[in-house]
């Protein structure tokens, strides 16, 4: 049962690059990392009951987290074509003024 | 775990962390490449041979949409990340990749096993929120190609 520790150390490393990195792809990347660990446990957990549903739910949640990647891409290419940055502090920057 | 299982959970968390130290855009993103297609691989360990499919098709779109944003929007210019830094980095990656190794759990699987196939948990139990979410993703992607098409007649 170390995939729940496994999971745990993908939720920490996502974590650590949403805290810590500035530039939107690899927020994005982290966000990415958070889901997977996250859906992660679906197949775990599915796959320790014995039952198909768990990995169901997968890709129930996998196509969800798809289509919100596609969402976020669009918008950091129409907030870097409208301001030409990708930094998030320096975009946040931008609601002050 | 096995041991392929172990390297393969090794690879995985060494990979996620470099995806998101290393700072050249490029290689970064081939590094979260690896981790999605070895994610896969541990998902077909556990008997998900449906999920480790749909995982790695997941995988190659994602990286190919994160390589075409990456080399269009990275500048090229930039002082290349320090040889020390990464080394940094991936000795705290393999620090980490060796605690799901080592930890144990002990925790019992159940042993009551449900006869439900893969083919009918998805049509007999969630078929309205698999045909409801298919809608909903075909919508979107005609919502983003509207966006981007309306912000680049402009």
């Amino acid at each position: 049962m170390e995939y729940i520790i496994l999971s745990l150390v993908l939720l920490a490393i996502g974590i650590y690059g949403l805290v810590t990195k500035r530039n939107l792809l690899k927020v994005l990347m982290s966000i990415e990392l958070i889901a997977a660990a996250a859906s992660m446990n679906f197949v775990v957990f599915s796959f320790l009951v014995g039952d198909q549903l768990g990995q169901v739910f997968f890709i129930l949640a996998l196509s969800v987290d798809t289509a919100m990647t596609a969402v976020v891409i669009a918008l950091v290419l129409i907030a870097y074509r409208e301001h030409g940055i990708l930094d998030v502090w320096e975009l946040s920057k931008l609601k002050e003024s | 775990m096995f041991i392929y299982e172990a390297a393969f959970a090794a690879a995985l968390v060494i990979s996620a962390f470099l995806a998101l130290h290393i700072d050249e855009t490029i290689y970064a993103i081939i590094s979260f490449g690896a981790t999605l297609t070895l994610l896969s691989g541990l998902y077909f360990f556990m008997n998900a041979p449906f999920a480790a499919v749909f995982q790695i098709v997941v995988a190659v779109g994602a990286v190919a949409v994160f390589f075409l944003a990456g080399e269009m929007l990275t500048p090229k210019k930039g002082s290349p990340q320090k040889m020390r830094d990464k080394i940094i980095g991936l000795l705290i990656a393999s620090v980490l990749a060796v605690l799901p190794i080592i930890s144990d759990l002990h925790v019992k699987a159940f042993s009551k096993s449900y006869d439900l196939s893969f083919a009918s948990a998805l049509w007999e139990f969630r078929a309205l929120d698999v045909i409801a979410q298919s809608i909903v993703i075909l919508m979107l992607a005609l919502g983003i190609v509207m966006v981007l098409r309306g912000k680049g007649g402009k």
